[in-house]
């Protein structure tokens, strides 16, 4: 059997950290990635921050990757503007939280994770090859277990594809629906009551007119946050975030929220993009073809939708390419058009030409690019306690790690801090040739000095500070009806500190029940926007995408054996899912039992708790592009 | 001990990928305007010998027999296998060339490699644009080596100089069989198309990857690890090579003319739900009942 010092599951933006923390601690280690290729199974909302604690130590990107991170990433736009919207029909008030976004932050960028993630992987596998390791993909881990009774004995690792091998210390990175976390007994399934379930669309735009529409500069991005009604009374919020030339919308509630009162999780991503603020950042100009006279013949109709085909082709890549500074240099640089303006006179002329000669009509409309589901963990509900389990470390989302207070939400850069610590508990380890519990507990002990620990533990009566001043302008009496207590006290600085040292001292077990709630998330914005908000009309209809349409243009490599096993298929749990699973996959026969059709699965794990389930193997089912 | 030596016999052919594909008036093939890519059988061939590479640290030449463009398809071999050498054997002495003068190109071409003697010669089992087959064969009976054809797997002992490889044969009308066979090497190995190299081991998964990044640095300065041969440099009799060297005699090329079709179609215009239906009943009463 072959031997290694350190494996890691998974090849997220936590697991490639931890590969390359290894690797600079000149260490070997593999990773182990289910996926055909790193990059493939990952989705995040997509926001990358580097954190700036006043007290103790955080690993950011740049602490693993290198000081060049962001000069060589490549992430999508720096966020200088954060904005938090309160909806109610056409109603729209916004709050400006870009100070709270900013708060102990180097920065916040936008990220597309399939991008990002191929870079890491190329940036962690060459340094991790220089220790005989490296990262295998197409390879579902089947079972991690120790190899003799004794403590701190080496762990087997069992994969659906390969011989089984040996190593010293197992990092699970593998998300928050961690196989690793069930098959070795370190936690139970992550409850309804621990989870968010987000659903994103990814939307096409040119470049420079994100840049107009967002009001940002060519290095600048925005994020805008909804609550209100466009969350159809579910506890949670919307988000549009801008990358380089796609925009993130996308949709986060609570799955309690979710499980009480199910809604088609498509269904609350189509309520925020028909919201008229939201569908007004997110139009654009679009081509829509005109039918073919059937009465022309065959030859040429066929010869006319190829025509208008190739020639909407051109004209987007053109636009695309016209709109952006680097686009339009490398035109001009490949020698196929002089200046700017010369590309522009050659997108008119496409333009009038589809719109004199084939009819086709130019419409205010958007553009989906992608359509992507995910499993969030809220840390305050279920970080992992003990982040340990013989010689397995838990980090990111297997660890039930996330940062999800409010409009503050983190989980990219809490995952890579702790792959950092575990990566160094293993190398202090390896050192001392003493795993098992010894290493665990200096984990442990690493995790408890993060600052992401005491966020996810206790209220931050700073950046809480912060919030409320950014809120100043909203009257007292809307939220004085409901919070007036809570509100007076923490908006004055003498009383802040107090009410936040009772609060911490009550815990946010019996906290959270009265702050995240369907008053705070969806009536107060309601009436804060009805109140005070500004009119916005929208200016079109949205063409939303069917969610068939959505699943259709997915890619997937088809596996014939499902990954998931239905147990009880009349369980009131199962019956939640034929609405639940943001791709449909569960349908209720007229007997009342739920069957499943595995294909079109994104392997969220929405329907984990009430179900076997696993990840697909090797190399098997979704494939993202964007992430 | 010795590395292992491979060679791997390549062909640039026509890209018959949808789209890629454009025919004279007349319905044949325009070779100029359609693109050339490395066979897909010869891609086959490359990666049997990068599992030989990965598995064994096997030095592997690749070498074709083409015009100076088919240079391509040896920087696309490279890039599948990581070659170590590359051979253009290139002449125009060579042209009209059967497979009995191509193999004797090839045959020689494999016997100047500087990594030395080839231990395990790869091909494909057929060019897409040929579909002879005899190539292969051809070139094994002349370097005198054990020839394997149809090989879905294989697997070597590199001490006992052994081969085992494991061949499909297809029976008219039967089960496909699976034969194993053990051969000493040196030996010539024809794949079949279906062959696939999977790599069972975790240290094997971590050289492909290493030997992938490898092959993509070598293949995009391909050149350095290329050797074009002509007629003198390679040697070859000039009577056993091109037209003069070629047995067979084309008479003439016929096309082969269209089949009738003997089903008549109905076209039915489906943008209303009656017409619709209609169908549905059609291929109901076709299937005299069997689905509900």
């Amino acid at each position: 059997m072959e031997d290694f010092d350190a494996a890691i599951i998974g090849g997220g933006t936590a697991g490639l950290a931890a590969l390359k923390q290894l690797a600079n601690l000149g260490r070997q280690a593999v990773l182990i990635e289910a996926g055909k290729d790193t990059g493939t199974k990952n989705v995040s909302g997509g926001i990358l921050y580097s954190k700036k604690p006043r007290h103790g130590k955080v690993f950011n990107a740049e602490d693993v990757f290198g000081s060049s991170f962001l000069a060589e990433a490549p992430y999508e736009r720096k966020i200088t503007k954060y904005i938090l919207h309160a909806t109610s029909g056409n109603k729209d008030y916004s709050i400006d939280l870009t100070r709270a976004h900013e708060y102990q932050s180097n920065y916040g960028c936008s990220v597309l994770l399939n991008k990002l993630i191929s870079w890491l992987s190329v940036v962690a596998e060459e340094s991790a090859q220089k220790f005989g390791g490296g990262i295998v993909s197409g390879v579902h881990v089947r079972s991690v277990k120790p190899e003799a009774a004794a403590e701190g004995s080496r762990m087997i690792i069992e994969t659906d594809e390969l011989e089984p091998f040996r190593c010293k210390a197992v990092i699970a990175a593998d998300g928050v629906n961690s196989e690793t976390a069930v098959m070795t007994g370190a936690r139970e399934k992550f409850s309804q009551t621990e989870l968010y379930q987000g659903v994103k669309v990814i939307v096409k735009m040119p470049e420079q007119i994100i840049e107009e529409r967002f009001g940002i500069g060519p290095e600048e991005g925005a994020a805008h946050l909804f609550a209100g009604d466009v969350t159809l009374n579910h506890i949670g919020g919307g988000f549009v975030y801008t990358n380089r030339s796609t925009l993130s919308v996308g949709a986060v509630y609570h799955m309690d929220s979710l499980m009480e009162n199910p809604a088609q999780p498509s269904a609350l991503v189509d309520a925020l993009i028909r919201n008229p603020v939201v569908s007004e950042l997110l139009r654009d100009e679009v081509p829509v073809k005109s039918e073919v006279d059937k009465d022309l013949p065959k030859e040429e109709q066929l010869r006319t939708r190829f025509a208008v085909s190739k020639m909407v082709k051109n004209w987007t890549e053109l636009r695309d390419a016209y709109y952006s500074p680097t686009g339009s240099q490398k035109m001009i640089e490949s020698g196929k058009y002089k200046t700017r303006e010369e590309l522009k006179a050659r997108l008119d002329s496409i333009r009038s030409d589809l719109e004199s000669k084939y009819s086709t009509k130019f419409v205010s409309d958007y553009v989906e690019l992608e359509y992507s589901a995910k499993l969030v963990p809220d840390g305050k509900r279920c970080m992992m306690k003990k982040p340990y389990h013989d010689n397995v470390l838990f980090i990111g989302d297997a660890a039930g790690r996330g940062v999800f207070i409010g409009p503050r939400i983190e989980g990219l850069n809490v995952g890579i801090d702790d792959a950092v610590r575990a990566a160094n508990a293993i190398s202090r380890a390896l050192d001392r040739n003493d795993f098992g519990k010894s290493m665990g507990e200096h984990y442990s002990q690493s995790i408890e000095e993060s600052p992401f620990t005491h966020d996810m533990r206790e209220i931050d009566k700073d950046y809480l500070k912060i919030f409320l001043e950014a809120t100043r302008g909203v009257p007292k009496d809307i939220v004085g009806q409901r919070y007036g207590m809570i509100f007076r006290l923490m908006s004055s600085s003498t009383l802040r500190g107090l009410a936040v040292g009772l609060a911490n001292i009550l815990g946010y077990d019996r906290l959270l029940p009265l702050v995240e709630s369907v008053d705070t998330y969806v009536q107060v914005p309601m009436e804060i926007a009805e109140k005070m908000g500004r009119s916005v009309d929208a200016t079109y209809q949205p063409t939303i995408p069917s969610l068939a349409d959505r699943i259709a243009r997915l890619s997937y490599d088809d596996d014939r054996k499902s990954h998931i096993l239905v147990t009880d298929p009349q369980s009131e749990f199962i019956k939640k899912m034929v609405v639940l699973c943001p791709t449909a996959c569960y349908s209720q026969e007229p007997d009342g039992k739920v069957t499943l059709q595995h294909e079109a699965c994104v392997e969220c794990g929405t329907c984990s708790k009430g179900t076997e389930w696993h990840h697909p193997r090797g190399e098997k089912g979704v494939i993202y592009q964007y992430g | 001990m010795d590395p292992l030596k491979f060679g791997v016999l390549v062909k640039l052919e026509p890209d018959f990928s949808e789209g890629n594909v454009s025919y004279n008036a007349d319905g044949t093939l325009n070779r100029a305007e359609t693109k050339s890519i490395l066979g897909p059988h010869s891609a086959v061939a490359c990666s049997a010998a990068f599992y030989g590479k990965v598995k064994f640290g096997a030095k592997v030449m690749v070498g074709t027999m083409g015009p100076p463009i088919a240079d391509s398809a040896l920087q696309q071999a490279q890039m599948i296998c990581d070659a170590d050498e590359l051979h253009l054997y290139s002449d125009r002495l060579f042209a009209g060339a059967d497979t009995l003068a191509t193999a004797e190109v090839l045959k020689t071409g494999v016997e100047k490699a500087t990594i030395g003697k080839a231990d395990i010669v790869f091909s494909g089992h057929r060019a897409s644009d040929g579909e002879t087959g005899q190539t292969g064969p051809q070139t094994a009976w002349k370097l005198g080596y054990s020839f394997l054809g149809n090989v879905i797997d294989y697997d070597l002992d590199p001490e006992k100089r052994l081969i085992r490889a494991k061949r499909l044969i297809s029976l008219q009308g039967f089960h496909d069989v699976i034969e194993e066979v053990e051969s000493p090497l040196p030996a010539f190995l024809a794949l079949d198309p279906s062959y696939k190299p999977f790599f069972h081991k975790v240290s094997e998964r971590l050289a492909e990857q290493k030997y992938l990044k490898e092959a993509r640095e070598r293949a995009r300065d391909y050149k350095k690890y290329l050797t074009v041969f002509n007629v003198q440099q390679l040697g070859v009799d000039p009577k056993k090579v091109g037209l003069p060297g070629s047995p067979t005699i084309v008479y003439k090329v016929e096309k082969i003319p269209k089949a009738m079709a003997s089903r008549k179609a109905q076209v039915i215009d489906g943008s209303d739900a009656a017409s619709i239906r209609g169908v549905a009943e059609k291929i109901y009463q076709v299937l005299g009942g069997d689905v509900k």
